[in-house]
């Protein structure tokens, strides 16, 4: 009985819930006719869309969202997701058919895909406002059409003719649902983005801070005809201008901190001065993963594979209940509130591109941050810098791309054959295999730019200014206390026992001829 | 004659500088741990509860940090393995006194990280402590310093084993996990 009071009392709160939303746009997406039907394809909820929103689409097709293909002008190196490796999942190549799922699109399951349809353009993943619109691994890119039983657990498939009638502006959630998640789960990949940002409070992000400022990320990372600045890939390191007056026209990036706090934001002219060489995130987000929610730190592709003595797939858990070890993956390794480490860097990152050729005796770069303290671009900046072993050719010296994810006979997660697994990767990305592979330690560097802690929690003076602080590694540049310069300490530590054995001698003197007077 | 009162009154402010300079360390102790916050924790959980036989058991687990954030602060972390042992605090407990001293229970060990992203264990000394009220508190402070010492010796060869998320102050005595004192 107390079972169908309490389903009705949720039931009677659902319903006002959804009567109540007050509207914060000039259109009813659920009052318009186009919109008025049943969906059972999520196809035909963009084929509605694009009738009264003629261009988005052809917006979109211009977006590194929507190719995962993206041209640094600095660099003129060929990037995005199809192009890069990574070493958390490594590629999402020949395992597009799962890793489409935060793909906006439909039916992105091989190298075939039709990139210029327009219908193709899923408009949900960033405009549902019910955060019910979820798409699983491991089906292209589309939602669920069809009740899925997955470890005993019915998942049902989203209400598209719902979700249709509600859709509006992007928002932490939506944005959220694929950046919080990258990497193959909660906060692997970045460290200051993960789930706990949905509903964040003012000591883990003042400016998102639910209670307070509630800002989207769209308030910072503006969309200019779908396109949304604030790339990962051409990182503006030193923005020394002005702050952007609302409604001024310019090309500058709004996703930087000057952009709305100018470049002189402090008080005091020493703080300022600071800021000329010491990117803002440094001292304003002295740690990241602080939601909560732990942040990945290592992972070592070499040890998966390993089965039990039934030849099950064997998952270890950490003292956090969290995975530190997976058949399918290898060994991890997760931390909170992470001291972020810290470089020169002046905006420019060289990606190792495939078929490039790695010393698999030392660590190897995934992304090479470049800066340095005379260039005159850098700032100090935090980085998570993301530790692991990766597999490699040991004839060709280049990284394997494997295949992982998918049904097929030759996916590593199926059949735990590392053989087949390289084989099929090399098929589809050209990437060569030559049959004999190792593992070799990489690491991948990504910014700090979120989880901004409130002001009077910023770095304070001694956290940097002293021996074996933070900045430790930060070559080039005197910070007193932190720095020391031998000679000049020398110099000073014999003046001051120079004068402290004068004043000793003084006293001595003082003392011996006040006792002989005495004596007299 | 003044030679002496000079020569004793310096010695008193020496003794007093270096009591005062050395009294922190003396009292408390710090070691790093070779493992994660978490991991640590749990791992001293795991020691404490091999020395069932001495009584001990896990009254609790607190995250400090936690209340500030709350604040709308931002602090680096720190777990408090809250422990206690009837073999220890009944014969403290019993006297009048030395009921005062129940204000050191439960025995607390803080598990804390530091600006260099090192974790670190920090400890009362419980043994001198003890020695501060007379020989026989002396003497079972010294029976918990010797407990403390196992407390913290850890076996790389044991996997992480995991941490106990017990209510503080679980009320329940003898040897449960969210029991103690």
């Amino acid at each position: 009985m107390k079972k169908y009071i309490l389903f009705l009392m949720v039931f009677l709160w659902i319903i006002p819930s959804y009567a109540e939303t007050t509207i914060d746009s000039t259109a009813d997406h659920s009052k318009f006719e186009e919109l008025d039907r049943v969906f059972t394809d999520a196809t035909q909820i963009t084929e509605a869309c694009l009738s009264c929103h003629t261009e988005s689409a052809k917006q979109i097709h211009k977006t590194t969202h929507w190719n995962w293909q993206y041209i640094n002008p600095q660099t003129q190196q060929k990037l995005g997701k199809k192009n890069i490796f990574n070493n958390f999942c490594i590629s999402p190549t020949s395992n597009y058919t799962f890793c489409a799922s935060c793909h906006i699109g439909y039916g992105f399951k091989d190298e075939s895909f039709d990139f210029s349809s327009q219908n193709n353009v899923d408009c949900l993943a960033c405009h549902d406002t019910t955060a019910t619109y979820k798409k699983l691994p491991g089906f292209s890119g589309h939602p669920l059409y069809e009740a899925l039983t997955k470890n005993g657990k019915i998942i049902q498939p989203p209400d598209l003719t719902l979700i249709a009638k509600n859709v509006g502006k992007t928002s932490r959630a939506t944005c959220g649902a694929c950046h919080f998640y990258g990497g193959g789960g909660n906060a692997v990949k970045h460290g200051d983005l993960d789930s706990s940002l949905k509903d964040p409070n003012y000591a883990l992000d003042v400016h998102m801070d639910k209670k307070g400022l509630d800002f989207n990320c769209a308030e910072c990372h503006t969309s200019d005809n779908h396109n949304i600045s604030g790339s990962r890939y051409n990182i503006t390191a030193k923005d020394n201008k002005k702050a952007i007056i609302k409604g001024q026209k310019t090309n500058r990036t709004k996703s930087t901190c000057q952009a709305c706090h100018s470049n002189n934001p402090h008080d005091t002219s020493r703080l300022n001065n600071h800021s000329k060489k010491i990117a803002c995130q440094t001292c304003h987000i002295p740690t990241y993963a602080r939601g909560g929610i732990q942040t990945k730190m290592t992972w070592d592709w070499s040890t998966a594979g390993k089965l039990d003595k039934s030849g099950k797939p064997i998952t270890i858990k950490d003292s956090g209940g969290r995975n530190a070890y997976l058949s399918k993956k290898g060994d991890f390794s997760w931390d909170s509130y992470v001291i972020p480490e810290y470089r020169w860097f002046n905006g420019k990152v060289k990606f190792i591109e495939k078929k490039e050729k790695i010393d698999p005796t030392k660590t190897v770069s995934i992304n090479k941050f470049y800066g340095s303290y005379d260039d005159g671009k850098s700032k100090i900046w935090p980085l998570k810098i993301f530790r692991g072993k990766q597999p490699y050719d040991k004839k060709y010296l280049h990284l394997l791309i494997p295949h992982t994810a998918g049904k097929d006979d030759s996916a590593f997660w199926g059949n735990y054959d590392w053989e087949k697994s390289f084989k099929f990767g090399a098929d589809v990305s050209g990437v060569k295999y030559s049959g004999e592979y190792d593992f070799a330690t990489t690491q991948m560097s990504w910014p700090i730019t979120h989880m901004v802690a409130p002001k009077y929690d910023a770095l304070d003076c001694k956290q940097c200014h002293r021996e074996n602080s933070r900045l430790k590694n930060i070559k080039g540049v005197y910070m007193p206390a932190a720095h020391n310069i031998k000679w000049l300490d020398n110099i000073m530590t014999i003046i001051v026992l120079l004068t402290l054995g004068g004043v000793f001698i003084h006293g001595f003197i003082r003392l011996f001829l006040f006792y002989k007077r005495d004596k007299k | 004659m003044l030679k002496y009162t000079i020569g004793f009154l310096v010695g008193i402010v020496a003794s007093l500088v270096l009591g005062w300079q050395f009294a922190g360390s003396l009292m408390f102790y710090e070691h790093e741990s070779p493992y994660g916050l978490e991991e640590t924790a749990a791992r001293i959980q795991s020691n404490i509860k091999t020395l069932s036989h001495n009584g001990w058991a896990l009254s609790g687990l607190r995250s400090p940090h936690k209340a500030v954030e709350a604040a709308g602060g931002t602090v680096l972390p720190v777990l408090l393995v809250e422990a206690c042992s009837i073999k220890y605090s009944k014969p403290l407990l019993k006297d009048d006194n030395t009921r005062i001293l129940s204000i050191l229970m439960p025995c607390t060990i803080a598990v804390y990280k530091k600006d260099d992203g090192k974790i670190y264990i920090g400890l009362m000394n419980a043994g001198l402590v003890g020695y501060l009220f007379g020989s026989k508190v002396g003497s079972i402070m010294q029976g918990v310093a010797d407990d403390q010492k196992i407390f913290i010796k850890f076996d790389d060869k044991k996997p992480a084993p995991p941490l106990i998320r017990t209510t503080p102050g679980g009320g329940k005595s003898g040897t449960e996990d969210t029991g103690g004192c």
